[in-house]
């Protein structure tokens, strides 16, 4: 990289000619065409293919848009019953792992030394079938859940080489999946309707963000709060939670109770609905009470930290709504006591008749279930003992994510062969003594079983990037080496065979094969013995219960690798790129540290060292730290590639880049290996001691201040106003938008000779933050992630965001020099979520300041930036009053696509050049897109032919593109609401395209009768 | 303001009076050989002006995210140092020119150097604008010129206004100085000999002083001060355009212009004060730059001081008065904000500091009015960092609010802005005569027909 290129000298040439503006800073690169051209390639032309998710074990559908043989983007199958067309953040971002220079180019076998060393397939298989003919019986292989036709494969291989085999996913959800066997004597994960529900009790399942499918969830509970539908609100959600998590900040109550007081309050609630509904006929009414004796509400509610009144309505709810539902703690509260916790409210679900409608518990599914921490720690033993000669590893990376107190890295060093199958580098695969690389999803074969009626497929997108092998093909060939009785033909083959029960080529091209199956009912018919409502313990001391959360979108840890993932703000707090550590202000206080101050966390399991981040919503006797980074390896992952843009002459001496330095840090390391009841994994196990360093180290975020000033940029509406009583409630909900200060039709501005005006109408009330828009957008606009450096310097590329407000604000801070967001307050909630593209303005700031009319208003409406005619004086961003506008600080477009990330350019947009502005176009190449088949077929484009990346992305459909023109538009529908649409700062006659549609502020109590 | 025509006359009719030859000997003397200590001072320039441009060249080829600039503050200290040079550049016209015009003939002992320093601070000026651009090598999509794609500029841009109005103002200024140092010039050929003679004479356009190239000179003169003029006015307010065209919160004010013209002259003096105190002290010119002419300069400063309190108090006033909660934000942030230290320095440094100039005896003295203008300076550069600064940090999206810190990059240029300057005024100083021999000459010879008459 410190090499002199062309380019470079070029560009040296032409900065020493100055002004004499030699012009030569483009390259000159020639378009080769096919010699042969193949079949289904017309360049220019898109082609899409169906596929599946692999990112999480929600498995939504995908539509691949491939050009010239790359897929580009990934978008949600419309078909999918799953997501139906959505895809969330971590869906668009996982598209990269085909192209991270992360990626293993080919089998790596560990040298003399212990390092890995490029080898061949032929080498490495052999060696490897060497190693398991001698191994049988004492291989064994442990990897992440993975589709009936690949666990299929696994099981055959495993019979072939005497191997045992081991499922392994950090968030498995083993209580819950025990606590509904307990209850209903299926041991399945339960699916939960939110959108069938009137009333959600979550206590602290976080099922927007960390849930079972989070993408459906979001759409069902957003459908089911239209208020466009639902006169009334619709779902109403009370959340408990000691901090203000992801989901909480959608509901409509927040009752922060204490954490680990989630057993308690699941169990007096079971009671309190027991005591009125009494058993169900057939159940074992006797071991119904036996197991919810001794729980009652006064005494969880004092356990609670919260009043026994609150607690007591509460229940009084559940029994008053027509569909309550209550949610089970999520992977943060997994506590000691989890399993009972499930089950108790898997039993209340039960008795309050939610299940039938807004819970269904499918069929156990067939295959392993993943393996509970008990059953990970006799393998760990057994390969301490020496009793593992083979190890393979899939799909997982037990390295970095197993509590470090079970010592699965030390135990890894008695083991003869470890063999990982990570195709992209981490902990696990670093450390094993064999990588053979596994394709990536987008090129691989494969299927997914999600739930009952639902089947689909992963299908290749792009031919193999680098020399890698499919783990199906891998273990097909190791598996006839040992002699063992595989199925013939490639893995291929294999997936094509198991769905010989359909027309292949029909679900091919579907995705899949989904039908309704009706999901049998159950009955309570479990075994309750050895459940009960203890209360659960914490390990240690400290004066602090340590809350270890799934990162929104780094989930596991899986999610670090992508550098969207780690450069997109984390909804709730607004933090890019590294760890953090929540606690209150008084917190804060007391101990001496602010915003950034550096303090070390200790648990009995270890100490870790992160940022603190004090926020207003999170109790004072917790602390909270995502789980997700600290990772020691991965160019994005670690601070492998963290540096100034460019190496050595770009920047400070030394920062190419510190391989080996983990970002952040894992919280996994500092969790005791508890265990709960039934041998599941704990996340809330451990209290933990704060001390400050005296150290600082400024945390990336993203924005400056959730206190919107009473500028009315995020407003709220009551329901009052929303039904035209708006006096009675006008006073702290932005009533201004029922008198616009200016009234203007946005439709005027474009040229009026032609047919289109191309608007946006945005429902706030619809936005949860979980950001899936951004990430689409970036992706589809081959927006350049900065990194952490940059990122702390607020110099992000994002064409949208999402700015995140606490209540209408006031006049207080602004002063700061440290950015603290400070608007929440325990137990209040009034978050307001508003994303912000460029309002592509009728009367634009910016175009009117551009000297060379680099930014101009198009016949459409928009507002066109020509990247080549941009000379860079960066006054139009200066007059942006929505400040959407971008530019590029230095060579982003070259230097922040290392390596293969080149290939996963979108061809349709410009990759911009150092020194220019940029902003949201409204996906204009996707209306060119649609324009020049409505033009052969001599009509106008119609409405919803064009959807903007972050539309299409969006979960639960807050955004509406269309042509404002068009009166007939869903735009124009979705806009005209004029009870709570407003354009942002309108009194500055801007004239925006945007018609926000303010949030509903649901009257907390209707919600609880 | 107009002060006695013969003050100046005054001070050379006194019993130590140079003869007209003594005049030519005395203010040419600095021309003549060098001395170490103007090498080492002309050295110390060249080798600012050196690492200015290693640094600029460097963050041209690695793009302008080595300056401190981040979302939402896209203008920094480039810009800031941009509009103070300008200002310095004010000075020197309505020396010239203005005052030409009101007859105020004191300015003749002092509008060489300053017509000297708006050339100079005019072309340091200039470099900012350039130097700011992300891509620098598309400077010339600015300037509007006919090509084959019918690209054209933006004519509603406050910033193409500023390529005329700039363009416009170096011209004027380089013409206007260069007319007045012809009979000076000619002075100077005719002691020079060898290379510099040949030089001088080119230079000298055969310049005899007869009649009618008088006559021509002072009516070419009369004509250009009349073109300069309005210039004076023009130019900063349209650089003041470049905010006040905004939408910015603290930028959006009609107030700009006259305020900005206010400051630049403010400042512009200031600079003259700073440059002449040294300049008269080295070269011993005690007998051209007298007391006098220091006291209407600071005079004029005490005017101009208390025009930018008015203003900024104005603009506080009408902030608070509009009743619109942005710009009551961006004001308030501005004196008790992050940058509150900048925003007390200017208004300290350039209102409260120069009323010390109601007292006559520090009118007078030198060392004082050295370090008041020096501050003056400072707290004009501040100002135009709060103006900047400030007012983009905290705009209408609270969200979006950011800070600017300076890199070092962006201090290495600032630095070698001054070196620039630095470097032109001192090779002027060796060039051309720091003080209008003729224009001295002529006050001599009014006082000597005149003298009797006061």
């Amino acid at each position: 990289m410190s090499e002199l290129d062309r380019r470079d000298f070029l560009k040296l040439v032409g900065v020493g000619a100055g002004a004499a503006a030699t012009a030569c800073a483009e390259p000159v690169e020639k378009l080769v065409p096919y010699v042969e051209q193949p079949e289904s390639i017309t360049p220019g032309i898109a082609v899409w293919y169906a596929s599946t998710c692999t990112e999480c074990p929600a498995a939504c559908g995908l539509h691949v848009r491939t050009r010239e043989g790359r897929p580009v983007k990934l978008e949600g199958n419309p078909d999918h019953p799953i997501n139906q067309g959505k895809l969330c953040a971590r869906g668009q971002a996982s598209l990269g792992r085909t192209y991270l220079p992360d990626r293993y180019a080919q089998p790596m076998i560990a040298g003399v030394n212990g390092a890995l060393e490029a080898s061949t397939w032929d080498d490495a298989t052999a060696r490897l079938g060497a190693k398991l003919e001698s191994a049988r019986g004492r291989t064994w292989i442990l990897g992440g859940s993975v589709g009936p036709s690949l666990g299929g494969v696994i099981d055959e291989f495993a019979a072939a080489a005497g191997a045992q085999r081991m499922t392994y996913e950090p968030f498995a959800h083993e209580a819950l999946r025990r606590g509904t066997e307990a209850v209903f004597g299926v041991a399945s994960l339960p699916i939960f309707d939110p959108g069938k529900a009137d009333l959600i009790v979550d206590l602290g399942s976080d099922f927007l963000s960390a849930g079972l499918s989070p993408t459906e969830s979001a759409r069902q509970y957003s459908d089911a709060r239209n208020v466009n539908v639902h006169k009334s609100g619709g779902t109403r959600m009370i959340s408990f939670g000691p901090r203000l998590n992801f989901t909480t900040t959608s509901a409509d109550q927040w009752i922060p109770a204490k954490a680990g007081s989630e057993s308690g309050i699941a169990f007096a609630l079971a009671n309190a609905v027991l005591a009125a509904k009494g058993a169900p006929e057939g159940a074992d009414a006797a071991g119904i009470e036996r197991f919810l004796s001794g729980a009652n509400l006064s005494r969880a509610a004092k356990e609670a930290d919260v009043s026994p009144g609150e607690l007591a309505a509460v229940a009084e709810a559940l029994l008053h709504a027509k569909n309550p539902l209550i949610l089970p703690p999520g992977v943060a509260y997994t506590g000691s006591r989890a399993t009972s916790t499930a089950a108790a409210v898997m039993l209340t679900n039960a008795l309050l008749g939610a299940v039938g409608t807004s819970v269904a518990i499918p069929p156990a599914p067939a295959g392993p279930a993943p393996a509970s921490l008990a059953e990970l720690k006799n393998l760990i033993a057994a390969m301490k003992g020496g009793q593992v000669d083979v190890l393979l590893i899939h799909d997982s990376n037990p390295v970095y994510s197993l509590p470090a107190e079970l010592g699965f890295a030390e135990a890894l060093g008695s083991v003869d062969t470890v063999v990982s199958f990570a195709s992209l580098r981490d902990e696990t695969a670093e450390s094993s003594s064999m990588v053979l690389p596994d394709h990536t999803p987008m090129e691989s074969w494969g299927d997914s079983a999600p739930r009952p009626g639902i089947r689909s497929i992963v299908q290749p997108t792009v031919r193999p990037l680098l020399d890698t092998r499919a783990l199906g093909d891998t273990l097909l060939e190791l598996g006839r080496g040992l002699g063992g009785a595989m199925p013939e033909g490639p893995f291929r083959k294999v997936v094509e065979n198991n769905w010989s029960d359909v027309n292949w080529r029909q679900a091919l091209a579907r995705g899949g094969v989904f039908t309704e199956t009706a999901i049998a009912p159950v009955e309570i018919s479990g075994d309750l013995s050895g459940l009960g409502a203890e209360a659960p313990s914490l390990k240690g001391n400290g004066d602090f219960t340590l809350v270890a959360f799934p990162h929104h979108f780094l989930a596991d840890g899986r999610g670090a690798a992508l550098p969207w993932l780690q450069e997109i703000p984390d909804p709730v707090t607004k933090l890019q790129w590294n760890s953090w550590v929540e606690m209150s202000f008084g917190t804060a206080e007391k101990l001496g540290v602010g915003f950034g101050d550096v303090v070390q966390v200790a648990t009995a399991a270890g100490t870790l060292e992160a940022s603190v981040f004090p926020r207003g919503g999170i109790r004072d006797d917790t602390i909270a730290i995502p789980i997700g980074q600290g990772h020691s390896i991965g160019r994005y992952a670690s601070m492998e590639g963290e540096g100034e843009p460019g190496g050595w002459i770009k920047g400070p001496v030394g920062s190419e880049g510190q391989p080996g330095v983990p970002r952040g840090a894992n919280v996994m390391a500092i969790l005791p290996a508890a265990q709960d009841e039934l041998g599941g994994r704990v996340w809330l196990g451990t209290r933990a001691a704060v001390a400050k360093t005296g150290r600082f180290r400024r945390l990336a975020l993203a924005q400056w201040t959730d206190n919107q000033r009473g500028r009315e940029l995020a407003q709220a509406a009551s329901l009052a106003q929303l039904s035209g009583h708006g006096d009675d409630h006008g006073g702290g909900h932005g009533a201004h938008h029922n008198e616009p200060p200016h009234t203007f039709t946005a439709a005027y501005d474009a040229d009026p000779d032609q047919p289109y005006r191309w608007g946006m109408a945005i429902d706030n009330d619809r936005c949860n933050g979980c950001s899936a828009c951004v990430a689409a957008c970036y992706v589809e606009n081959n927006i350049p992630v900065v990194g952490e450096t940059q990122s702390i310097q607020h110099r992000d590329m994002a064409w949208i965001r999402i700015e995140r407000y606490v209540g209408d604000g006031d006049l207080e801070g602004g002063a700061a020099r440290r950015p603290v967001p400070n608007r929440e307050k325990l137990g209040e909630l009034d978050v307001r979520y508003i994303p912000m593209p460029c309002q592509q303005c009728g009367a634009a700031p910016c175009e009117a300041v551009c000297p060379t009319l680099a930014t101009y208003h198009n016949k459409e409406g928009l507002n066109g930036m020509v990247y080549n005619r941009c000379a860079g004086t960066r006054y139009c961003a200066n007059n942006c009053v929505y400040k959407v506008r971008r530019f590029n600080y230095f060579d982003y477009g070259n230097e922040n696509f290392p390596g293969l990330l080149g290939l996963m350019l979108n061809p349709d947009v410009t990759v911009r050049q150092q020194g220019v502005m940029e902003k949201c176009s409204f996906c204009v190449q996707r209306i060119e897109d649609a324009r020049q088949p409505a033009k052969d077929e001599g009509r106008d484009i119609r409405d919803g032919e064009v959807q903007t990346a972050c539309q299409q992305a969006c979960p639960t459909h807050a955004i509406t593109f269309g042509n404002l023109r068009d009166k007939t538009s869903k735009v124009v529908a979705a806009s005209d609401h004029p009870e709570r649409s407003y354009h942002l700062l309108q009194e500055l006659n801007t004239r925006s395209a945007i018609t926000y549609l303010a949030q509903v502020t649901r009257d907390e109590n209707e919600g609880n009768h | 303001m107009a002060p006695p025509a013969t003050a100046v006359a005054d001070s050379l009719a006194s019993p130590d009076r140079p003869r007209d030859s003594r005049a030519n000997i005395d203010i040419m003397a600095p021309t003549k050989g060098v001395q170490w200590p103007y090498f080492l001072a002309l050295g110390a320039a060249v080798l600012g002006v050196l690492q200015a441009l290693i640094v600029l060249l460097y963050q041209t080829y690695v793009g302008l995210g080595v300056a401190g600039y981040q979302q939402p503050v896209f203008w920094g200290v480039y810009i800031v140092t941009f509009v103070f040079w300008i200002g310095i550049g004010h000075a020197g016209t309505l020396i010239s020119a203005i005052l030409f015009l009101f007859r105020a003939k004191w300015r003749n002992a002092v509008n060489r150097g300053a017509e000297a320093l708006t050339v100079f601070a005019v072309i340091t000026a200039a470099l900012f604008p350039i130097l700011h651009l992300g891509r620098i090598w598309k400077l010339y999509f600015l300037i509007p010129y006919p090509n084959q794609r019918a690209l054209w500029v933006n004519f509603k841009s406050p910033l193409l206004w500023d390529v005329f109005a700039i363009s416009t103002y170096a011209s004027i200024s380089i013409v206007f100085f260069y007319i007045g140092l012809i009979p000076d010039i000619a002075i100077a050929r005719d002691r020079a000999t060898g290379v510099k003679k040949a030089v001088y004479t080119v230079l000298a356009l055969g310049w005899q002083g007869t009649g009618p190239q008088w006559k021509a000179h002072s009516r070419s003169v009369l004509h250009l001060s009349g073109l300069a003029t309005p210039l004076v006015l023009s130019v900063h307010s349209v650089v003041s355009w470049d905010f006040a065209m905004s939408i910015v919160p603290g930028w959006h004010a009609t107030i700009f212009a006259p305020y900005f013209v206010a400051g630049a002259v403010f400042g512009g003096f200031a600079m003259v004060v700073n440059i002449m105190i040294p300049v008269r002290r080295i070269f011993r010119l005690e007998r051209y730059l007298t007391d006098y002419h220091f006291e209407n300069m600071s005079r004029f400063i005490l005017l101009t001081s208390t025009i930018c309190g008015y203003a900024y108090a104005a603009e506080y006033f009408i902030a608070w008065y509009s009743g619109v909660e942005f710009e009551q934000s961006s004001f308030w942030l501005r004196a008790f904000g992050p940058y509150w230290l900048s925003t007390w320095c200017m208004i300290t440094f350039n209102v409260i500091f120069p009323q010390l100039l109601w007292i006559k005896k520090l009118r007078t003295n030198l060392p004082f009015l050295f370090g008041l203008c020096f501050f003056i300076n400072l707290g004009m550069w501040f100002e135009r960092y709060v103006i900047i600064i400030t007012s983009l940090s905290r705009e209408y999206i609270s969200g979006s609010w950011g800070l600017y810190v300076i890199s070092p990059v962006e201090l290495s240029i600032l630095a070698g802005s001054f070196c620039w300057f630095s470097m032109w005024f001192l090779l002027f100083l060796k060039v051309f005569p720091v003080i209008a021999i003729t224009e001295v000459k002529e006050l001599e010879i009014h006082a000597r027909d005149h003298g009797g008459a006061h």
